[in-house]
């Protein structure tokens, strides 16, 4: 019996498919995330200035990459669907595609580590080129924000709306924290290509005599770089932009357990609010009032 | 090609006596772990003689008073008073109560979202002008003298130029009166800071914001050094009980009541208001030539938090003759906690204080 006689759709084909799909869709994020242009499988040309921060973005899409081409190879995906008759070959070469995508990360970082590259400048913390951030954003925006903005209908429209906003809300927060925390990173880079160009001396390597004192003097540099990130208009920028994301999130969060205690029949922030002002300017008018009249009672000890 | 030969060896002897060292020192640490550790603070004895909603009132009574005037302590907002009571070697509370000197210290308590509403003038004019009024009563003395640390030394300029004829000697150690200057971090953070937007999402602000905030003016000295020199020392009892008192003052900031920080960042830090006499306590100007009585200010040379441009211009301003500017060796909370503030500078409050208490 053939498996189109007995109404069921061949898996295979499916998957084929779907995986073909995925890496087109990867394939497409990497030509258009900014910075990237051509960096897709059909390759070309990045710029210097722009590749830097784009690589370790562009290693993860090649370790994705690698893995699902793996799985569209001729028998790979019938061996997964046929009892999986050869899974350490196959995931070994799995194991292969991954290892080499990670270790490509990690080569990239430790690169930056020993100043081979640099996303800014030695001094200062303008131009920051942070187009990692601008693209997951930009994928957020374009893409899923729509979906959350989707209006609701009937009964359990606004409670849906409040969940899908404070999702939103949340997610563009972690958007905003992830560039606050790559900034605070920056100082640690900067100061170990700054050891990293000491300790070469005449060509050679050398290492540190006392461990200690080279510490101290990594964290004297790291503390410069720092005071000097604090002060940039960068900075400034990212921090206040990040605080932005952490109220509107905390407001859309409160939003949200407004509605399930409104629900419950529970008093909620906003009306206890309305509470503690009535009672704050009562307990003010009350004190002034006494005061005009002269009966202000002196302050009584405790016990 | 002679390419300089790496001394392999001699690492690794010296690798083998750091392991070996690193592993009797977590043994001697294990031991003090599993043992007690004394790792209160604010441990001096005190009676509890006032309480006013949150706000409490704490009296230290001194084996041998010296001085008629009693002294009221006033903290700042963004963290714990037990800063002046960390420990008996380095607590001001008690090297003063060793001088003989009467004092009283406003606990502010933990604000809740009941407490968002209270302004500058409900700290200054309600509550501390209560305490004052109650300490006045209970010893029968028309003055006190105050002493205000960091904010709360804030807090006093303005209660002092309100209420000069309550305050007989003010005393303000790091306390920020000049607040338009480029040196210190804080001071460029809250230039910037949209206040409004925060209390609104927030209702009050909360502390863990101001501990991270606090983390984020050094993160090499206070996330990574600080933590390497406990590993360091932790088969040192006194250090790790010293270094858990201090983490338990750090991170222990309590929410701050959202209209009073309103104010603090748009009338003290943006609108520089205070030092120009334009800045209003409900219906009243503060007015610094009003401040009449002897100030002694004292800050600290290498304080990042409050740097001395933000402390010195207050003898200039002020309407009293008898000022003087000191400007210790140390930082913020050095100059609370240091030795040598205990061992120099707390005598030399409490002999200054003498002097004028007539």
């Amino acid at each position: 019996m053939t498996q189109e006689n007995s109404g069921q759709v061949a898996p295979e084909p499916l998957l084929a498919a779907w995986i073909t799909w995925t890496m087109d869709f990867w394939d497409t994020m990497a030509q258009m995330g900014p910075g990237l242009g051509g960096a897709g499988r059909s390759g070309g040309q990045v710029s210097r200035e722009t590749a830097v921060s784009g690589e370790p973005w562009l290693a993860a899409l090649n370790l994705w990459q690698a893995f699902f081409s793996l799985l569209t190879e001729p028998g790979t995906v019938t061996a997964v669907f046929q009892g999986i008759q050869a899974p350490s070959k196959i995931i070994l070469r799995m194991a292969q595609a991954g290892w080499g995508g990670y270790f490509y990360l990690h080569q990239q970082w430790l690169e930056g580590w020993q100043g081979n590259g640099s996303p800014s400048g030695e001094k200062g913390y303008e131009n920051l080129d942070q187009d990692i951030f601008k693209a997951c954003n930009e994928i957020f925006e374009q893409d899923f924000r729509r979906l959350l903005n989707l209006p609701h209908l009937c009964l359990t429209g606004l409670p849906q709306e409040a969940v899908n906003r404070a999702t939103e809300k949340f997610n563009q927060f972690q958007a905003a924290m992830a560039e606050f925390i790559y900034l605070l990173y920056l100082p640690v880079k900067k100061s170990l290509r700054t050891m990293g160009a000491e300790k070469v001396d005449g060509g050679q390597a050398k290492p540190p005599e006392d461990f200690k004192d080279y510490y101290k003097r990594w964290l004297k540099i790291l503390e410069g770089h720092y005071m000097t990130l604090f002060q940039s208009a960068e900075y400034i920028r990212t921090l206040t932009h990040t605080l932005h994301a952490l109220e509107d999130f905390t407001l859309a969060k409160q939003e949200l357990l407004s509605e399930a205690m409104a629900a419950l029949g529970l008093p909620t922030r906003r009306e206890m609010d309305d509470l503690y002002r009535e009672i704050y300017l009562l307990k003010k008018s009350m004190k002034g009032l006494a005061q005009k009249i002269g009966r202000t009672d002196p302050p009584q000890e405790e016990g | 090609m002679d390419r300089g030969k790496i001394p392999v060896d001699l690492i690794m002897a010296k690798l083998a006596a750091d392991a070996r060292a690193a592993k009797h020192r977590l043994e001697r640490a294990r031991d003090i772990f599993h043992g007690p550790l004394a790792t209160d603070i604010g441990a001096t004895p005190y009676e509890l003689v006032y309480q006013t909603d949150r706000v409490r009132l704490k009296y230290y009574r001194p084996e041998a008073a010296r001085f008629k005037t009693p002294l009221l302590l006033v903290h700042g907002l963004f963290n714990r008073e037990t800063l002046l009571d960390l420990q008996p070697d380095r607590s001001i509370v008690h090297t003063l109560l060793k001088e003989g000197v009467e004092v009283y210290l406003i606990e502010w308590g933990s604000p809740s979202r009941r407490d968002q509403f209270l302004t500058l003038d409900d700290h200054i004019n309600g509550y501390m002008d209560d305490m004052v009024e109650f300490i006045r009563r209970r010893h029968g003395v028309p003055q006190v003298n105050l002493m205000g640390v960091c904010l709360g030394g804030t807090f006093a300029v303005m209660y002092a130029a309100l209420h000069p004829a309550k305050i007989r000697n003010l005393i303000t150690t790091v306390a920020p009166t000049h607040f338009n200057t480029p040196k210190g971090l804080l001071h460029i953070w809250m230039q910037k800071i949209d206040v409004d937007r925060l209390i609104h999402a927030y209702g009050n602000l909360p502390g863990n914001l101001v501990n991270a905030a606090f983390l984020l003016l050094n993160p090499p000295r206070l996330l990574l050094d600080k933590y390497l020199g406990f590993l360091e020392n932790m088969d040192n009892k006194d250090f790790v009980e010293n270094f858990i008192r201090m983490e338990k003052w750090i991170f222990d900031s309590p929410d701050v009541p959202g209209e009073t920080f309103r104010q603090i960042v748009k009338d003290l830090y943006q609108e520089n208001l205070l030092v120009q006499g334009k800045l209003r306590l409900g219906e009243r100007r503060v007015d610094l030539r009003q401040l009449t009585m002897p100030l002694l200010n004292i800050y600290g040379q290498y304080d990042h938090l409050v740097p001395p441009e933000a402390c010195e211009v207050l003898t200039e301003k002020v309407g009293s003759r008898d000022t003087e500017n000191v400007c210790l060796d140390t930082g913020h909370v050095g100059i609370y906690v240091s030795s040598r503030f205990q061992k120099e500078t707390v005598p030399m409050i409490a002999a200054w204080l003498l002097a004028r208490e007539g």
